[in-house]
């Protein structure tokens, strides 16, 4: 048996979501048995099925350290000192 | 339209056996060989028991009587349905027999001068499609396999000679009528050909020359019935006003 992950798509502007795994012995049966287990009522439009192992899987510590505060900015801090500059100057 | 007594029968043998085939396949709830294949088969058992109360919606406003409150005698299921096939070889084989006939069956219903009838045709063989590819890749992966082979080449060697009962209805007038755009007879043929191409490609030459006796259209029951029944009628005598 192999491994592989469902994504699925409703209809509109929304991506395809990850909606589960499941095992089967080849693609053929892995589309039958994808439909069965993610999508017998319709949940959605279209549907992908990948072979786990054809998933490039990204390294977790170098997402961990890419965690840093620089690349969260939201403006904030320059918009306070625009609004102070222009409180002084008036 | 006014039906015919044989536009009757056929249609309350079709839905015998949908409700037989349903009610069987759906004893592998959480006892399937593997969890995918548990969620796929009881799927199709669902599909296949809206098929009968399709069926039977076309015949009756009180479906639950149809279904669960006549004597044996009155039903018209063939006994390649109603056997319970409580292995796995014996319930994957009978599944992939009965598709291939079910397929055939709705096949020469689309475009039915019986519209709604015709309808229900259009539906259900949207669904069928997909049950039949279903049956026939599992079915060819396990007897591409000397193990699989060995294990069902008897179960299919045993089964297959009762699936031509599936076409035992009489069919006098429903050609001609429109009710059916294909014989009885010629869908036979076609289920036969189909059966032993399937099983020749993996050496395994079944024998379908015998006719079929239709004994579970005549109203005489299998061995099996009863068993079956009493799983069917469980919930109706524990709640008469339980609705299907």
């Amino acid at each position: 048996m192999k491994t592989y992950e469902v994504f699925l798509k409703k209809e509109g502007k929304d991506p395809f979501i990850h909606a589960g795994s499941f095992d089967a012995p080849d693609d053929e049966m892995a589309l039958t048995y994808a439909r069965e287990a993610y999508g017998r009522r319709s949940e959605g439009d279209q549907m992908w099925v990948v072979l786990r192992d054809n998933v490039l899987v990204a390294d977790e510590l170098e997402l961990g350290m890419a965690n840093r505060t620089h690349k969260h900015n939201d403006g904030q801090l320059v918009a306070e000192l625009r609004r102070a500059k222009s409180s002084n100057e008036s | 339209m006014a039906v015919s007594k044989e536009a009757h029968n056929l249609v309350l043998s079709f839905a015998d056996d949908e409700l037989c085939i349903g009610q069987n396949h759906s004893w592998w709830i959480a006892i399937g060989p593997f969890l995918e294949e548990d969620l796929a088969f009881t799927s199709i058992a669902q599909d296949e028991l809206g098929h009968a109360r399709a069926l039977y919606s076309l015949l009756t406003d009180d479906i639950d009587h149809l279904a669960y409150g006549r004597k044996y005698s009155e039903y018209r299921s063939a006994h390649l349905a109603e056997f319970l096939c409580h292995d796995w070889s014996s319930a994957l084989v009978r599944h992939v027999l009965h598709d291939m006939a079910e397929q055939i069956r709705w096949s020469a219903l689309i475009n039915s001068s019986w519209t709604e009838l015709g309808d229900t045709a259009e539906r259900a063989l949207a669904e069928e499609n997909f049950h039949i590819q279903h049956g026939l890749s599992l079915l060819r992966r396990l007897l591409s396999s000397d193990e699989g082979h060995k294990r069902l080449e008897p179960v299919v060697l045993e089964l297959v000679p009762h699936g031509r009962e599936y076409f035992v209805d009489c069919d006098l007038g429903l050609v001609d009528n429109g009710v059916l755009t294909m014989s009885m007879a010629d869908q036979e043929q076609m289920w036969i050909d189909q059966v032993t191409e399937t099983f020749n490609e993996f050496n395994i030459s079944v024998d379908i020359s015998q006719e079929a006796q239709g004994m579970g259209r005549s109203g005489i029951r299998s061995n099996d019935f009863a068993t079956l029944h009493d799983e069917m009628v469980a919930v109706i005598q524990i709640d008469p006003k339980a609705k299907w």
